[in-house]
């Protein structure tokens, strides 16, 4: 196992940029570079830009987002930010303000 | 007996029991909070493909496997894996493992392990320092340790060296 983990008692404030998988339950602030499945879950909080294979919100996150594949929203997530994904979906329970762009 | 009834005829009693009751409840609380202080320690994780530029800081454990340019400050644990690199003004943990590339300063307030695999250059201040056979190390060591009766060691508590700078 070798991906990265910002585990719920730690804060990165800065760029992270990553070949890996990447799961964020800390926080983050800055900026997100990831090649594949950023995971940001319920309890973390992230602001920062944060560019991904397929992304999964279920904390909050305040950014823009650009995904190569998809971007789900789980039920809790809170996001304020603009989402431009192939792929979207926004669970029952999900707060977002923003725009969505399909059009990859 | 209700607790209304005990309240009207020995509140004393009530007010122990609602005490004795806050006191488990903090216990418990503390108990909780240190069980998860314990997993969240091994939750943190710079993987070896991950560069992170910034500063990191927080209450938990965290292991370097990749690529960190930026100051560590942690309350818990912090290893510097084989394959690791970490460049710093300041890096200041709890214990502090290092088996890949440092170059900072480090503090500890535990001890520090400077593994066979490490090249470290900066200054290390920890209680206690070790150093494995193999290990590459430039800098200043600042550390408590006892020194032996034929330099001058005799008392524990005022024993106090500093090794000088080797490679």
């Amino acid at each position: 196992m070798a991906s990265t983990v910002i585990g719920t008692g730690i804060t990165i404030e800065g760029e992270i940029a990553t070949d890996e998988d990447l799961v964020v339950a800390g926080v983050v602030r800055g900026k997100v570079t990831a090649k594949e499945a950023v995971t940001i879950e319920h309890g973390a909080t992230v602001e920062a830009d944060v560019q991904g294979g397929s992304l999964s919100i279920g904390g909050s996150l305040t950014g823009n987002v650009v995904a190569t594949d998809r971007v789900d929203l789980q039920s809790g997530a809170r996001m304020i930010g603009n989402v431009k994904a192939a792929r979207v979906t926004i669970a029952d329970g999900a707060q977002f303000k923003g725009n969505v762009d399909m059009d990859v | 007996m209700p607790a209304r009834r005990l309240l009207r005829e020995k509140p004393e009693r009530l007010r122990q029991g609602v005490t004795c009751r806050a006191a488990c409840t903090r216990f418990a609380r503390h108990g909780m909070a240190q069980a998860r202080t314990t997993t969240r320690g091994s939750e943190a994780r710079i993987g070896s493909g991950a560069r992170v530029r910034g500063r990191i800081h927080g209450d938990g454990d965290l292991v370097i496997e990749g690529n960190v340019d930026g100051d560590v400050a942690l309350q818990g644990d912090l290893t510097i894996a084989e394959g690791a690199s970490v460049s710093s003004e300041a890096i200041a943990a709890r214990g502090v493992t290092v088996a890949g590339a440092l170059e900072g300063d480090l503090t500890a307030s535990g001890e520090v392990r400077i593994a066979a695999s490490a090249r470290v250059r900066g200054n290390i201040r920890g209680t206690p320092v070790v150093i494995e056979d193999g290990a590459r190390f430039s800098g200043r060591l600042d550390c408590e340790f006892e020194l032996p009766p034929e330099l001058g060691g005799a008392s524990r508590s005022e024993a106090r060296g500093r090794a000088p700078a080797r490679r």
